[in-house]
């Protein structure tokens, strides 16, 4: 019974936001949308009842002997190691489902309010249930695809609605730049799947993710180390950790709602989640802990320091949830995994409470300061060390942009003009030896 | 140059260029106004033209909205006949060719217009669209006839194709290329250097004017930008901004070694640019408006630091350009550096771009041909008729469609769209009998003019046949500045141009000081606990606690705030700590020098003056009731940096309930009475007046110093707390019809819960629609107005002419209501007519930057204007001010208020006048008045307001609302 109900639970959770996605698009694609007051009804419905299976299972699970289930939903060319979709579930995975599916149904309530008369009304919620959807798959995901899958359903959504007013050129260009950077968490993530496939002969995450270190002895130490770091990358590019700090505050041109669901709460955790999933991984080795702790320290450090400085509401709180997500890592690697979770759902549920009321700030302050019957203190002087040098690398987000782009960018942009002049000059070849012309 | 000395140059160049800026002050207080202001000399039409091109704005709607109004009756064909006849004047019935008049070919282009369509957009039409098949759908039926007789649409385009290649192309005058350095790079070699500069610039010029936000402050603000700029910038570290930031620190060590001042460092960074002294002015006018909502910003603290009485900046517009030119050229000579062929300093680089720019082509003959095609097919002229033209013509043909181009039809469109709504007033007023005056009435109400009070008002006077309401500039005569008794700072209360010179405080007078102490002390409490929260929300360790202890817990106001709003809201109120304290104004003079202004309260002579004015002014004077409730107004919303933009306009973007309880205080004062009584004017001794402020947003309204009525008033209030209590439920119920998410079937009182809601819920972007709906101002007798629905269109001022002898009330009426209505309709038509441009586009990606303004994301210029949502209804007309007096009083008292005239001649507004002594209405033109003839019958409705509104969500007609038998008997 209580397997049951723990199996149904899942997949109901599961299949919930992948019917919504289909009702909700299939009419739009035939010129047909629904009306608002339907998708709100829709969206609402499907996250209760994702919400609803969640919950069920997890007091299933709880109620139960707490061994972790794998669900194996099918697979690929399976017989010959090919691709497989399976669930892992347990007390970390059905937690950080719960959370995500219940934020996102708060959000979407707040949304449909919010986002009323919008023409990008149906795109909007189509996004949030593609994000859901992404979110529940990192959190049961049992083999690398369904993680994947997730991974890249959550990528997609988040630059996707960063771009969500593509009228201006600034939300596009800034979505463009965190799409760069998604990508190159996936790159690593991709990588490590590929490197699990080779070396163990399998993609069963149970390996990594449920097991201690005992579960790794089929990988050769080095294999271990090469995957952990790839996956700690994957984690620090959707976590905004350090160097990749710079997407955060630019993601902020979409509307609040999906800023705050975003950026100050579920997808700026996701690699935290990871992590915390990996933490076998993580605390496989020395220096995968002291990699992970450096990360999170350094992360930590510049997003406390540059949040002084801004002078914008939500810069400032997405440097304050990035501080919070910089330590919650360090608390991975020192292996304080509740501490960690519990940290995790303080900071998104914080966080997306004063995301969705930043707006309300002006109101906020004068309120304050009629309590205190004063005025609110003045800002600090900031230390005068190297001639105001960290002010200026404050103010300037520790000049990640221009860092990023020196380093990072051109050298990239450089690679791809070489190539593509490269390209062109092989096409001449067959030209000029048939003696063909350009062929306009 | 001519010898002037180079720095009062510079500071005259800069004092026109700051005029371009938006004039939007710190958006905690929104004052509404002109959003054009710097071309208020120019006319209206000239102006929005010229302006829309600095700024690259919109003038007008763009046409296909305008044709949509042809189809819903918004707009007759007969109003764009009167606009194009106005327009063309005598040349109306010139004849272009044969018997076609301009009139008759701007008329039919104007109404069904000619498709945008050039280059590849039109070769793809003509080619895969089928547009040479047949014709068009859209034309009138005259023209259908005569096509049908003709021959097909191919024929008639290759007679029109024929007729344009008859007469070469008319010679093409190529824009003057711009000033900036950085828009030709950009036109030129597609570098962007704003998209280098801005950011850097953005994040500077918010940390100067920072009100709050920020833990640290920056270093050395007080010495001013410029100086403060090249403390900051000269640091090594600078040059990591990006690659173009590389020789930054350099140039501002050199600019450190030279000691010069701002201006001195202007002149120097146009000298190296290669910026000569006559072009100075075009191109520092430009590289302005680059950033124009944050230069707009530094402009307003410069002229009126004690609008930021918190932290006041050395603001200056001159800093600001000085430290935006040295950014630009450390930006501009790394891009220079990059461009393949340029080796020669700044100064050459502009001419170097214009050699790189290609001039644009000549129109084509396709291109001449779609004109004349589509003007074919709307005045029904056949291939036969389009081939008989001769080259001269033809010319003439073409010279006519090229007059009459986008924007002169969309001018034209937008004069039929004013004059049609002009007219359905003027019908009204011109039908309507003056409605008799309950005399003498049961009690009395003095409202604000706002249009919003204009439903409150009828709802009022039908549920309570027997009152009487007048209508008055909301700060009701009392200019303060005001500290209430748990506010931290006073505020200005009255109309932005007025400086007030009285403080009025509050005084709480909690019955039990025990009680009174809890209360204080759990505020302080929560007070200080918020300020730690905000301080230390995004630290290591501080927001370490913060998140893990109150983190968890903040799942409950989560859910609660977001998904139960109204839950949320009851519940906050029955906190025991929410309860407001009992208070008392401080208003008497008192002898100790006040916080700000010149004196702490009134003296008995001030309040009779203040008292006597209003009375005269709004006409009550002689015929008061027992009891007047004077309501200021205000608004309350969540969520919503523009919150103050729906506050009273009069009480400068403030809550007028404060002016209103002074008033009441004053007018019920025995001595003020006794003065007033010496000068003429008797107040009964019974009456009483009492204070009350009416929330437009949650509809709910408080009345003031109720402990303080009289025992034989208490029966006569307790009539009228219900008739008000009957009305905010029946007006929330017409507001609501605005709103999509209320169903049109809803009643009355679950319309009150809704818009009680709507002001308490964070999610909601339109807490209430404001004064979308303006659109006409009435001076003058309410029976003039009353028993007309209108719709909350129309700001309504009693005044009456037959107590005015000289026109002086007039003239102070006039003088204090034009600017603030004026400025209303006129922010809320540009915010409307180019959402994105003057107003701040959709409030969903707001961000408050410094406490000053929103952003668009993190990085963006400051947005002015106003959003979207608040401006999505609203019908983009000038006000039409329609004042009850002679003509010629009307003249006379314009001639002593210059800027009203100014406005009203400029056609910025219109003005007609109603006879006082009949229903005839004189428009006032630019060539003296002309009479109105009705255009159209008044629609009438027996009931109520309700009968009239209900289920139907957009503006509607006006119509008399004639208050069934029963009802009429007083």
């Amino acid at each position: 019974m209580i397997a049951l109900i723990l199996r149904g639970g899942v997949l109901l959770a599961l299949a919930a936001p992948a019917l919504l996605l289909a009702v909700l698009a299939l009419p739009g694609f035939l010129g047909r949308p629904w009306s608002e007051s339907r998708v709100g009804l829709l969206t609402q419905a499907a996250f209760l009842a994702s919400f609803g299976a969640v919950a069920a299972a997890g007091l299933a699970y709880a109620a139960g002997a707490r061994v972790p289930l794998v669900i194996h939903l099918g697979g690929w060319f399976s017989k010959d190691g090919g691709f497989s979709f399976d669930l892992l579930v347990d007390g970390w995975s059905l937690g950080f489902a719960a959370l995500s599916v219940g934020i996102c149904g708060v959000v979407s309530s707040f949304s449909f309010r919010y986002l009323h008369r919008e023409p990008g009304f149906q795109r909007y919620f189509i996004l949030l249930v593609c994000f859901v959807g992404g979110l529940l798959l990192v959190a049961l995901a049992g083999s690398v695809e369904v993680l994947f899958a997730g991974w890249e359903l959550l990528g997609l959504s988040s630059a996707l609605l960063v771009a969500f007013f593509h009228e201006r050129p600034a939300p596009v260009d800034n979505g463009f730049r965190v799409l760069a950077f998604y990508r190159i968490g996936d790159a690593c993530m991709l990588s490590a799947a590929v490197l699990l496939h080779h070396w163990a002969g399998s993609d069963s995450l149970s390996l990594l993710f449920s097991g201690g270190a005992g579960h790794l002895s089929r990988l050769g130490a080095d294999h271990v180390v090469t995957i952990a770091v790839l996956l700690i990358a994957a984690a620090a590019a959707k976590s905004a950790l350090l160097p990749f700090s710079t997407w955060l505050p630019r993601a902020m041109e979409g509307p609040t709602p999906s800023s705050a669901v975003y950026y100050g709460a579920l997808s700026i955790h996701a690699g935290c989640f990871l992590l915390l999933r990996a933490s076998s991984l993580v605390q496989y080795s020395a220096a995968t802990r002291i990699l992970t702790a450096a990360a999170g320290l350094a992360t930590a450090g510049y997003a406390a320091l540059s949040g002084r400085a801004q002078t914008d509401v939500k810069s400032k709180l997405c440097f304050a949830s990035l501080a919070q997500v910089g330590i919650i890592v360090v608390e991975i690697s020192l292996g304080l995994n509740t501490l960690a979770f519990l940290h995790m759902s303080g900071n998104i549920c914080l966080r997306l409470l004063q995301f969705l009321s930043a707006p309300n700030i002006l109101h906020d302050l004068h309120q304050l300061e009629n309590d205190l019957g004063a005025s609110l203190a003045a800002a600090e002087e900031p230390p005068a060390a190297w001639g105001g040098a960290l002010y200026l690398f404050a103010l300037e987000r520790g000049f990640l942009d221009g860092l990023m782009d020196r380093w990072l960018a051109e050298p990239l942009e450089r690679l791809a003009a070489a190539l593509e002049s490269l390209d062109r000059r092989l096409c001449r070849i067959p030209a000029a030896f048939f003696g063909g012309g350009d062929g306009a | 140059m001519d010898g002037a000395a180079p720095d009062a140059r510079l500071k005259g160049v800069i004092e026109r260029l700051a005029e371009l800026l938006p004039a939007q002050g710190p958006i905690g207080i929104f004052i509404h106004h002109n959003t054009l202001h710097a071309f208020e000399s120019q006319d209206f039409e000239q102006a929005v033209v010229s302006a829309g091109e600095k700024l690259s704005c919109e003038p007008f709607l763009p046409e296909e909205e305008y044709r949509r109004e042809f189809q819903s009756g918004r707009i007759l064909e007969q109003d764009l006949r009167w606009a194009l006849g106005d327009e063309l004047g005598p040349d109306a019935a010139r004849a272009v060719f044969d018997d076609l008049t301009r009139l008759e070919l701007r008329i039919r282009i104007a109404r069904y217009g000619i498709p945008k369509a050039a280059g590849a957009s039109l070769a793809w039409l003509l080619q895969e669209t089928p547009v040479l098949r047949r014709f068009r759908e859209d034309i009138p039926n005259d023209a259908r006839q005569a096509l049908r007789n003709g021959s097909s649409a191919r024929d008639l385009w290759r007679a029109c194709l024929a007729a344009a290649r008859k007469t070469p192309a008319a010679p093409f005058v190529p824009p003057a290329p711009p000033a900036r350095h950085r828009d030709l790079l950009l036109a030129a070699a597609g570098t962007d250097t704003d998209a280098w500069v801005n950011p850097v610039l953005i994040r500077l010029l918010g940390a100067f004017l920072d009100q709050g936000l920020a833990r640290w402050s920056l270093p050395e603000a007080s010495r001013g930008l410029y100086a403060c700029f090249l403390h900051l910038y000269a640091n090594s570290w600078a040059s990591l901004c990006g690659r173009w930031a590389a020789r930054l620190p350099d140039l501002i060590r050199e600019e450190r070694r030279l000691g010069l001042s701002p201006s001195a460092s202007l002149e120097r960074s146009l000298e190296v640019l290669g910026v000569g002294g006559e072009e100075a002015a075009g191109f520092l006018e430009a590289t302005a408006l680059a950033l124009r909502g944050w230069a707009g910003m530094i402009r307003q603290l410069e002229e009126r630091p004690d609008r930021v009485p918190a932290r006041s900046r050395p603001a200056a517009v001159m800093e600001y350009l000085a430290v935006r030119l040295l950014l630009e050229r450390a930006a501009l000579s790394y891009a220079a550096s990059r461009l393949p062929g340029f080796g020669a300093t700044l100064s050459e680089l502009r001419a170097h771009l214009r050699g790189l720019l290609e001039p644009p082509p000549l129109a084509s003959d396709e291109e001449r041909a779609w004109q004349i095609f589509h003007a074919a097919q709307l005045c029904g002229l056949t291939a036969a008729r389009i081939g008989g033209l001769s080259a001269a013509q033809a010319a003439a043909l073409e010279a006519e469609l090229a007059g009459f181009d986008e924007t002169s039809r969309r001018r034209v469109l937008q004069s039929a769209y004013d004059r049609h709504l002009r007219g359905r007033l003027c019908d009204a007023l011109s039908a309507r009998v003056p409605a008799p005056t309950p005399s003498p009435a049961a009690y009395q109400a003095i409202f604000c003019l706002d249009e919003r009070e204009e439903s409150f008002r009828r709802h009022l006077e039908e549920t309570a046949p027997d009152c009487e309401t007048f209508g008055a500039a909301g700060f009701f005569g009392v200019a303060m500045y005001y500290q209430g008794a748990t506010d931290a700072h006073p505020r200005p209360l009255c109309p932005i141009a007025v400086k007030p010179r009285h403080y009025v405080g509050e005084m709480k007078i909690d019955p039990s000081a025990a009680l009174a102490r809890w209360r204080r002390v759990r505020r302080r409490q929560s007070g200080r606990l918020g300020q730690l929260l905000h301080r230390f929300n995004g630290t290591f360790l501080g927001g370490y606690l913060i998140t893990t202890v109150a983190g968890p817990l903040s799942i409950l106001p989560l859910v609660l705030r977001v998904v139960f709003p109204g839950l949320a809201r009851r519940w906050s109120l029955a906190l025991p700590f929410s309860k407001t304290p009992a208070t008392r104004l401080l208003l008497d003079r008192r002898p100790e020098a006040p916080p700000i202004g010149a004196h702490y309260g009134y003296t008995k002579e001030e309040m009779a003056a203040i008292v006597g004015n209003l009375l005269r002014g709004a006409a009550i004077a002689g015929r008061l009731a027992p009891v007047v409730v004077v309501a200021g107004h205000g608004s309350t919303s969540l969520n919503n940096p523009h919150e103050s933009a729906h506050d009273c306009g009069a009480c400068g973007g403030g809550r007028g309930g404060p002016n209103a309880r002074a008033f009441a205080q004053m007018a019920n004062d025995p001595a003020v009475r006794a003065l007033l009584a010496q000068d003429g004017l008797r107040v009964p001794e019974q009456t009483r007046f009492i204070g009350a402020l009416r929330n437009t947003c949650d509809n709910s309204v408080e009345f003031f110093d109720l402990d303080l009525l009289p025992r034989e008033h208490e029966k006569r209030f307790g009539r009228i707390a219900a008739d008000f209590a009957r009305t905010r439920r029946k007006e929330a119920h017409e507001r609501c019809r605005r709103f999509e998410n209320f169903p049109l079937s809803g009643g009355h009182g679950a319309a009150l819960a809704h818009v009680e809601e709507r002001a308490h819920d964070l999610a909601q972007p339109r807490p209430e629609y404001g004064h979308a709906s303006n659109a006409f101002c009435v001076v003058g007798r309410r029976s003039r107005t009353r028993g007309l629905f209108l719709d909350r269109r129309a700001f309504l001022t009693s005044y009456d002419p037959t107590q005015d002898e000289d026109g002086s009330i007039l003239e102070s009426t006039l003088a204090a209501v034009t600017p603030v209505v004026a400025g209303i309709s006129l922010e809320y038509y540009f915010s409307r007519v180019d959402p994105s441009g003057y107003g701040c586009a959709t409030k969903l990606p707001h961000n408050v930057a410094s406490l000053l303004g929103v952003m668009n994301g993190t990085q963006s210029d400051l947005r002015t204007g106003l959003p979207w949502q608040m401006v999505e209804i609203h019908e983009p007309v000038r006000l039409f001010l329609v004042v009850e007096c002679a003509p010629e009083r009307f003249e006379s008292v314009l001639e002593r208020l210059p800027t009203v005239r100014r406005l009203l001649d400029g056609r910025w507004i219109f003005a007609a006048c109603l006879d006082p002594n009949s229903r005839a209405l004189r428009l006032r033109g630019t060539d003296g008045y002309r009479p109105w003839t009705a255009q159209a019958p008044l629609p009438s409705v027996v009931g109520d307001s309700a009968s009239w509104y209900r289920g139907r969500r957009d503006h509607l007609p006006i119509a008399e609302i004639i208050p069934p038998p029963e009802a009429a008997l007083p």
